[in-house]
């Protein structure tokens, strides 16, 4: 049984050691693509085998429990994809071996990193594993080698250092409180839980707070999102996109981990308010910059912190709707965002430009490319048939349900601003006349391929709610502790 | 009772190293200070090892002296005097404001860490509001400083302040998180010494302010 979970831990690591010593670039890329399939293939089984009524594998520190397994299989899955179409992506880049040699070994030190952070039981190791997600990811940012790169990669890395060393005192102070009753393991996220209704209420309360701006900081809730406009624009595509898929749900991962134990000790008001709060900013104030965006890799990182905001907002109205709502909302956002940046490249590649002025007529010059496009727009938006319209409506219903119609309405309104601004900047992009003589083609076909199971799996996730589904979600919302 | 009396002073002088920071105009004497600090801290780590029982607390001590008190602080310095940068460090707001907010943030801090310290059973609690205000103070300065190098500064102080709370309030945390927290602070600094030299390359200057591209 634990095999597995150590398996799902092994192959990223290990790529990430054989690309280092790998010599021939065809070795490196055959080494990287078996990797990120495999790791999906083992994520996947995990979550077979808790569905199938196995609760919990663990081993020593490590353990996956439903909550885990959801995490990980949106991880691997987003990793996959990227990871795919990063060898397209990367044989057209002029840069030497080494430096793409780095790349690959960074690539699945990185997707390691991430899944170490979920499968970990210790709250101290899940700190130390999501800053070194930070870590890992910097030399991938500034990849591009660019001025305005490096400008990113500094801001990110400053102001994930800072936030999750606010995380890290949020730890410390949910440490101090478990440790007055258990000692030693009180960092153990099991034994957190099972003495949550005796911890100290005041020491709990400034820990959450810790906790929600230095993890909130890397899933990206205004204010804290400031680094994630820059780093998604300047990083190269299947980085962004794994970043926008994985890296911000790993936020979202760590908050409900210490907000399951949060709402044991003090009831879920607490977190509630606060998780109300910087979801409805969040969404505000992405709605403000969607308006009148002039980039369009800028454009897709804003909606990032939209759609953090939406889900900070189904978390906060919880209860069975909102819980469902933003765990779903989670899997659509990260399925449609992390195809949109790997089309985002693609565009780039055609136009030689992120700028939204110089791209006129995307579905005429690469009609594959803007057909994605325009598919996974219509997914962003929130539109039927995907999945990303039933969960913004389960959630915006647990909020009359909870009785915070408020922040309902005020929500709604800043989705629609956020609607229109996205509309009419891709509107401008997918029709018109291109400038100049540009070809129909597409820059890279088969790359882009595996963003049809994107499509399908939204499509999917919009229309049917099988009751298999159900009993997973079922067995996830036990977990964060909300009932039917 | 000697171990309380002893926490209390290392947190005091702790503290002490910040305002320093603060007011200290040179790179070269700020790395100093750093240094300083961590070595503040590595000495409540051997004191806690000591008089609280904790056996790997030593062992702690002396990663910590290692990588805090001498291989950070000689890569900044290392980084400072290659880029040849000993001028005045401008930051946004000038020493008397900054110094005035500060000593705010040590009131607000012994009101914020009310719950912890009136909660405490161990003779370091005293320490803990000192050591918390270095974690406010540390936020204020890296928010506050416009060049590379000294935001690091601040930052890696800030770092130092969350190790002193979790020394002070719960013998620090588990061997093998705090082992885990050394390795990922001192990649980072290596990853940012990186940076400098570049942010000096490619922007002629370590002024962060420079840095405008990035926009709405």
């Amino acid at each position: 049984m634990e095999m597995i979970l150590i398996l799902l831990l092994t192959i990223p690591a290990l790529a990430s050691a054989l690309i280092v010593l790998g010599r021939k670039r065809e070795t490196i890329e055959r080494i990287h693509t078996i990797s990120s399939i495999l790791s999906f293939i083992a994520a996947a089984a995990i979550a077979v085998m808790i569905w199938r009524g196995q609760a919990v594998i663990q081993w020593n520190l490590l353990r996956a429990d439903a909550l885990s397994a959801f995490f990980a299989a949106i991880i691997t899955f987003v990793g996959a994809i990227a990871g795919i179409y990063a060898v397209g992506y990367m044989r057209l880049d002029e840069s030497d071996p080494g430096r793409i040699r780095v790349f690959y070994a960074l690539f699945q030190l990185f997707v390691f990193t991430m899944l170490l952070a979920v499968t970990t039981d210790n709250l101290g190791l899940m700190w130390v594993a999501i800053d070194g997600t930070t870590l890992a990811t910097v030399f991938l940012v500034t990849f591009h080698d660019s001025q305005t790169a490096l400008e990113a990669a500094y801001k990110y890395l400053m102001i994930s250092s800072v936030g999750i060393a606010m995380a890290f005192m949020g730890t410390v102070l949910m440490y101090y409180a478990a440790a007055a009753r258990v000692g030693e393991i009180g960092l153990s996220w099991t034994s957190l839980i099972s003495i949550a209704a005796q911890l100290d209420p005041g020491v709990v309360k400034l820990a959450f707070v810790f906790i929600l701006i230095g993890y909130g900081t890397k899933a990206g809730l205004a204010p804290m999102h400031t680094w994630l406009p820059d780093t998604y624009s300047e990083a190269p595509a299947p980085v962004s996109a794994l970043m926008s898929g994985a890296l911000s749900t790993v936020g979202v991962y760590a908050l409900i981990r210490f907000k399951s134990v949060t709402d044991i000790t003090l009831g879920t008001a607490y977190t509630s308010t606060w998780l109300m709060r910087f979801g409805l900013l969040s969404l505000g104030l992405a709605a403000a910059f969607l308006v009148s965006q002039r980039n369009y890799k800028r454009m897709l990182a804003y909606s990032s912190v939209e759609h953090t905001g939406i889900i900070a907002l189904g978390l906060g109205f919880g209860g069975y709707w909102g819980t469902v709502g933003a765990l779903l909302h989670l899997l659509n956002h990260a399925l449609s965002k992390s195809m949109l940046f790997i089309l985002s490249g693609s565009i780039l590649l055609k136009y030689r430009t992120t700028e939204i002025r110089g791209i006129r007529g995307l579905l005429g010059a690469a009609p594959w490319t803007g057909a994605a496009f325009l598919c996974a727009i219509v997914a962003l938006l929130g539109l039927p048939p995907f999945g990303l319209f039933i969960s913004e409506f389960m959630i915006f219903r647990a909020a009359f349900e909870a009785g915070s119609p408020g922040y309902a309405v005020a929500g709604i309104a800043f989705l629609a601003l956020a609607f229109a601004g996205i509309l009419a900047s891709v509107n401008a992009m997918l029709y018109g006349k291109p400038e100049g003589d540009l070809e129909t083609s597409d820059p890279l076909l088969w790359h882009i391929a595996p963003v049809t199971l994107n499509v399908i799996l939204l499509a999917g996730l919009g229309l049917v709610f099988p009751n298999e589904v159900r009993a997973f979600f079922d067995q996830l919302l036990l977990i964060v502790g909300v009932s039917h | 009772m000697a171990f309380a009396r002893i926490a209390n002073f290392l947190s005091f002088i702790f503290l002490l190293m910040m305002f320093l920071l603060i007011i200290r105009n040179s790179l070269e004497a700020q790395i100093r200070m750093f240094a300083m600090q961590s070595l503040v801290l590595t000495a409540l780590a051997g004191v806690v090892a000591y008089f609280g029982g904790r056996g790997e607390l030593a062992g702690v001590a002396v990663v910590l002296a290692i990588v805090k008190v001498i291989v950070i602080p000689s890569v900044l310095y290392r980084a400072a005097t290659k880029i040849g940068l000993q001028r005045a460090v401008a930051p946004y707001l000038g020493p008397s404001m900054s110094m005035f907010i500060c000593a705010l943030l040590v009131v607000v801090s012994f009101y914020v860490m009310a719950p912890v310290t009136s909660s405490n059973p161990l003779p370091t609690a005293d320490g803990i509001p000192l050591a918390f205000a270095g974690v406010l103070i540390g936020l204020f300065t890296t928010v506050n400083r416009r060049r590379a190098l000294t935001q690091i500064l601040g930052f890696l102080m800030l770092e130092n302040s969350v190790f002193m709370v979790a020394l002070l309030a719960t013998y620090g945390v588990p061997l093998i998180v705090e082992l885990g927290v050394f390795l990922d602070v001192l990649v980072a600094v290596l990853i940012l010494e990186v940076f400098v030299y570049r942010i000096k390359e490619n922007f002629d200057s370590m002024d962060v302010k420079k840095m405008g591209a990035l926009r709405g």
